[in-house]
C-alpha cells in the first residue's frame, strides 16, 4: 500500500480526507503545521505527500522546498481550494508532480496519488487550462524551443484534459496508448518546471484569481 | 594594574548609559540611577549648565566618553533611594558649582541663568518622562487631588511662573512689558496644557482608526450573516446530500466573488465572465456542479454572444438529460477562432435517433451557430457521455 503524509492547516479537512482514504492508502502522518509536517515527513519517509497550497508560515511551497533538500525521492501532490494560477504554477515549479482541487472525488484522489507514486504527472482540468494559457503565445526565436514551447500533440492532450476527460478517455479519443498520454503529460510537467521563458512568470503574476 | 585603570572612568563608579531610557545617549538616566535621583532632574541640571557657555554640553560629552553602554537595563543594580539630607546635599553641590562659575566670571549673566534654572527645574517637576499621561500638569491639580504628584505639580508650576516672571521683569525695559507678558503667558499655557492637547489629538486619531476598523468588522459580520450563516443553517436542515453540495458550491462561488472581486474591473464584460455566469445559472437551477476552464479571453460582444447562448443551451441540455455528476465547460480563444466545449460524462444518446427533445435542442444549437457563421458538432454515444463543440470565427465571416 502506498504510504502518504498529509499537510493541511484545516484539521477538519485533514480528518475528512484521511477517513476517505483509509483502506486505499496508508496515511502515516497528518500535520496541520509546516514545521511539524517537515519533521514528520523526514521521520516517516512517505511515498507521496498531499500538501495544501495555502498555509500560514510559507505555505505548501515551504514544505516542498525544505523536504526536497533532504529527501529528494518524496513526491508531492498539491491539493488546494485555491484556483490562483500563480500559486499553482509556483507549487509545480517547486517540484509538485500534480495539482488537484479539494472538491475532487475520493476515488479520483486515490487514482491521482497512485499516478504520482508511479512517477507520472497529475493534471486537473484547471491546471491543464493554466498551462495552455501560460504557453499560449508564440515564443520569440531566441528562447529554447524545446523547453519553452509545447508540441502540437502535447497541446492537444492538454486540451482534452481541460475538457474534463480522464487519461484513459484522452488516449481513446486521440487513438494513442494511455502510456503515451502519460509521457506527454510528464513532458509538459518537466517543461513547466524547467522552462525559463519569462512569459510564464509574467503571466502568472498578471493572472487574476478565476 | 594596567593602563586603563589610571584613566578616569565613570563606569568604574557604577555609571552606565541606559539603553531604554535615553534622549541622547542615556547618560542622564545612568547617572540618575546611580545617584538614586530621578533622571528628569539630572537632565534639567545638564540643561541649566548648558546655559553657562555650553558647559552642560561639554560635561555631557565627557561623561558619554567615560561611560559604557549597559548590556541590558535589567542588569543594572538600582541604588537605594537616597535620603532627604543626601538629596539636599546634591542640590547644594550643584548650586555651589554654578556659583563657583559665577565667581570666576564664566557666566553669561544672572538675568539668563536664574530664570532658565527656575523654568527648567519647574518643567522637570511637571513632566516626569516615565509617568507622562494624558493629563496636563494643571489638570491633574484640579481633577485628581488624591494623586501624590499634586505637591510636585504645585512646586513645578510655581517654579515656572517665578522663572518666567524674573525673565519678564529683566527683559521688560528692553522689549516692553506687554509683549513680554503675552509671550510669557503663551509659553506658560503651552507648557501646562501642551501635553494634554497633544495626547488628546493622538487619542482622537486612535479612536478614528478604531472606529473604521469596527465598521469594517460590522460589514463583514453582516455579510457573513446574510450569506454564509444562512447557507450553513440551510445545509443543517437539508436531508438531501445533493442539495447540500449545491448549496455549498453556490455559497463558495458567492463568497469567492465577494472576497476577490470586490472592485469589478472596468470592461469586465469578457467571454469568460459571460460563460461563467451562464454556468452559475445552470448550476443553481439544476443542482449540478459546472466547472469552467478558460484559455485566453475576448470581449463579450455581438460576435461571441451566439456562442455563449449556444453553450448555455448545451449546458442546460446536459444538466437535464445526461444524468452526469458534473459538467465541464472549456473555452479557448485563439487568434482567429473562439471555441467552447461542453462536456459531460453522462449516459449519452444516439445523435441519429430522431425522437426525443434532445435531438430538437441539438438541432437548435446547430442551427443557431450556423446562422451566425459558426459551427456546432455534437458527439455522443449511449453510455459514453456527450460533447458539444462550438466554434465561431472572431473576425466576422
Amino acid at each position: 500500500m502506498i504510504r502518504i503524509s498529509m499537510v493541511d492547516d484545516h484539521r477538519l479537512f485533514l480528518s475528512g480526507v484521511k477517513a476517505e482514504l483509509e483502506g486505499s492508502v496508508d496515511v502515516v502522518s497528518a500535520s496541520s503545521d509546516i514545521d511539524e509536517a517537515i519533521d514528520a515527513i523526514r521521520e516517516h519517509r512517505p511515498d507521496v505527500v498531499l500538501v495544501d497550497v495555502h498555509m500560514p508560515g510559507g505555505g505548501g511551497l515551504a514544505v516542498i522546498e525544505n523536504v526536497s533538500e533532504t529527501n529528494p525521492d518524496v513526491k508531492f501532490l498539491a491539493l488546494s481550494v485555491s484556483d490562483a494560477a500563480e500559486d499553482v504554477i509556483a507549487m509545480i515549479r517547486a517540484g509538485a508532480r500534480g495539482y488537484v482541487t479539494k472538491s475532487i472525488a475520493p476515488e479520483e484522489l486515490v487514482d491521482a496519488i497512485e499516478r504520482v507514486h508511479a512517477g507520472d504527472a497529475v493534471f486537473s482540468p484547471r491546471l491543464a487550462g493554466f498551462v495552455l494559457d501560460a504557453f499560449a503565445d508564440v515564443v520569440p526565436a531566441e528562447v529554447d524551443p524545446e523547453m519553452d514551447q509545447l508540441t502540437p500533440r502535447e497541446r492537444e492532450v492538454l486540451r482534452q484534459i481541460a475538457r474534463g476527460y480522464s487519461y484513459k478517455q484522452v488516449a481513446r479519443r486521440l487513438s494513442i496508448s494511455v502510456k503515451t498520454v502519460e509521457t506527454h503529460v510528464s513532458n509538459v510537467l518537466r517543461k513547466l518546471q524547467l522552462s525559463n521563458r519569462h512569459e510564464l512568470a509574467r503571466w502568472a503574476s498578471n493572472r487574476r484569481i478565476v | 594594574m594596567n593602563t586603563t585603570a589610571s584613566q578616569f572612568r565613570l563606569a568604574d563608579y557604577g555609571v552606565v548609559r541606559s539603553l531604554d531610557d535615553r534622549v541622547v545617549a542615556g547618560l542622564a538616566a545612568g547617572i540618575g540611577r546611580r545617584l538614586g535621583i530621578e533622571t528628569v532632574f539630572i537632565r534639567a541640571a545638564f540643561a541649566v549648565l548648558s546655559f553657562v557657555w555650553g558647559l552642560g554640553v561639554v560635561l555631557y560629552l565627557a561623561g558619554w566618553a567615560a561611560t559604557l553602554d549597559s548590556v541590558s537595563d535589567s542588569d543594572v543594580d538600582t541604588s537605594e533611594p537616597i535620603t532627604a539630607p543626601q538629596r539636599l546635599g546634591i542640590v547644594m553641590i550643584f548650586l555651589a558649582v554654578l556659583l563657583a562659575f559665577r565667581a570666576v566670571n564664566i557666566w553669561p549673566g544672572d538675568a539668563v541663568i536664574f530664570p532658565a534654572m527656575f523654568v527648567i527645574f519647574g518643567l522637570a517637576f511637571l513632566f516626569d518622562r516615565r509617568a507622562i499621561d494624558s493629563r496636563s500638569a494643571l489638570l491633574s491639580l484640579v481633577e485628581t487631588p488624591e494623586k501624590p504628584g499634586r505637591s510636585r505639580t504645585v512646586v513645578g508650576v510655581l517654579l515656572v511662573i517665578v522663572g518666567l516672571g524674573i525673565f519678564g521683569g529683566n527683559a521688560a525695559p528692553q522689549f516692553g512689558s506687554i509683549l513680554i507678558a503675552v509671550a510669557a503667558t503663551g509659553a506658560g499655557l503651552t507648557v501646562l496644557f501642551g501635553p494634554w492637547i497633544w495626547s488628546l489629538a493622538q487619542d482622537l486619531g486612535v479612536e478614528r482608526t478604531e472606529r473604521i476598523r469596527q465598521e469594517e468588522r460590522a460589514e463583514v459580520a453582516a455579510h457573513l450573516h446574510d450569506s454564509v450563516l444562512q447557507t450553513l443553517a440551510l445545509i443543517q436542515r437539508s436531508e438531501d446530500p445533493r442539495k447540500m453540495v449545491t448549496l455549498a458550491r453556490a455559497q463558495e462561488r458567492e463568497l469567492r466573488k465577494w472576497l476577490f472581486d470586490s472592485a469589478p474591473v472596468p470592461g469586465s464584460d469578457q467571454l469568460s465572465t459571460a460563460i461563467q455566469s451562464v454556468a452559475d445559472r445552470v448550476e443553481a437551477e439544476f443542482d449540478i456542479p459546472v466547472e469552467v476552464i478558460g484559455v485566453g479571453d475576448t470581449p463579450f460582444d455581438e460576435v461571441t454572444t451566439p456562442i455563449v447562448a449556444a453553450a448555455g443551451e448545451a449546458l442546460m441540455n446536459a444538466a437535464k438529460h445526461s444524468g452526469a455528476g458534473k459538467i465541464t465547460v472549456y473555452h479557448e480563444v485563439s487568434d482567429d477562432t473562439v471555441e467552447v466545449f461542453v462536456t459531460d460524462q453522462g449516459k449519452g444518446f444516439d445523435p441519429d435517433s430522431i425522437d426525443g427533445d434532445r435531438h430538437g435542442v441539438s438541432d437548435s444549437i446547430i442551427a443557431r451557430m450556423r446562422r451566425h457563421g459558426g459551427s456546432a458538432t455534437i458527439v455522443s454515444e449511449p453510455g459514453e457521455g456527450t460533447e458539444v463543440a462550438l466554434s465561431i470565427r472572431r473576425n466576422g465571416t
